[in-house]
């Protein structure tokens, strides 16, 4: 587990992103968080769902 | 010396190339660009906007925190990453630090996992990016809440040449009688 614990450094730096792309088209702070968390939910569900289709391709095929 | 000539121009090289697309009047937003490239969120704080440039100054200042703290504070040579080490120059701050670090190269702070260092590094890389996004929105009016762009002189509605509707019956010639 030692050896991924990078993977949760991905939330925070894509989570920075997101905010900052939103706030720099944005004044609404409440708008603002609510697209970037959804956004982040988007991507996090890519990332789950591609890691695992590349983990059942590579378990099974 | 050479480093000071060398921020000193590109810094009147970007003042004249954003004076020159500027307006009469907005000359102030083209300050405001080259602040925002030395601070992060100075930019905004000129323009007024001073909660908004605080915020970036904070989660970029946070952000490129915490990747130094993971490289042990040192900044992103070019052999650790040409590209993180171009990305971290987008903001005059993280170049200043840079280059007051020296050319010392980057390793990972003892007791983390090795694993670490390259997200630490673009940590830092994404720090620079992110604020040239912040100077770009300063350009952009809608972002700022700026107000919409008058209609030029001279294009009033009255003043635009009356479009004849399409299937409206023409003006039929007059029968003889």
């Amino acid at each position: 587990m030692n050896g991924v614990s990078y993977l949760l450094l991905f939330f925070p730096i894509v989570l920075v992103i997101l905010v900052v792309l939103e706030a720099a088209r944005s004044d609404d702070p409440k708008a603002i968080l609510k697209r970037a968390l959804a956004n982040l939910g988007v991507l996090t569900a890519v990332l789950v769902l591609g890691g695992a289709f590349v983990y059942v391709i590579n378990r099974w095929f | 010396m050479r480093l000071l000539k060398l921020i000193v121009a590109v810094g009147g090289f970007l003042f004249v190339l954003v004076s020159l697309f500027q307006k009469k009047g907005e000359r102030m937003k083209g300050v405001a660009f080259l602040a925002g490239w030395l601070v992060p969120g100075a930019g905004h704080v000129l323009l007024g906007k001073w909660k908004k440039g605080l915020f970036f100054f904070t989660i970029l200042g946070a952000t490129y925190l915490f990747g130094m703290w993971i490289s042990g504070f040192r900044p992103v040579s070019f052999d650790d990453n040409p590209f993180y080490f171009v990305g971290q120059y987008g903001s005059g701050l993280t170049l200043l630090i840079a280059k007051l670090r020296g050319a010392q190269k980057a390793i990972i702070r003892p007791g983390l996992d090795p694993s670490w260092f390259d997200p630490g590094l673009l940590y830092v890389c994404v720090v620079g990016l992110l604020n040239l996004v912040v100077m770009l929105s300063l350009v952009d009016a809608k972002a700022l809440g700026g107000e919409e762009p008058a209609t030029p002189a001279g294009l009033e509605a009255s003043a635009l040449p009356a479009v004849p509707t399409v299937g409206a019956p023409a003006s039929a010639p007059e029968k003889p009688a």
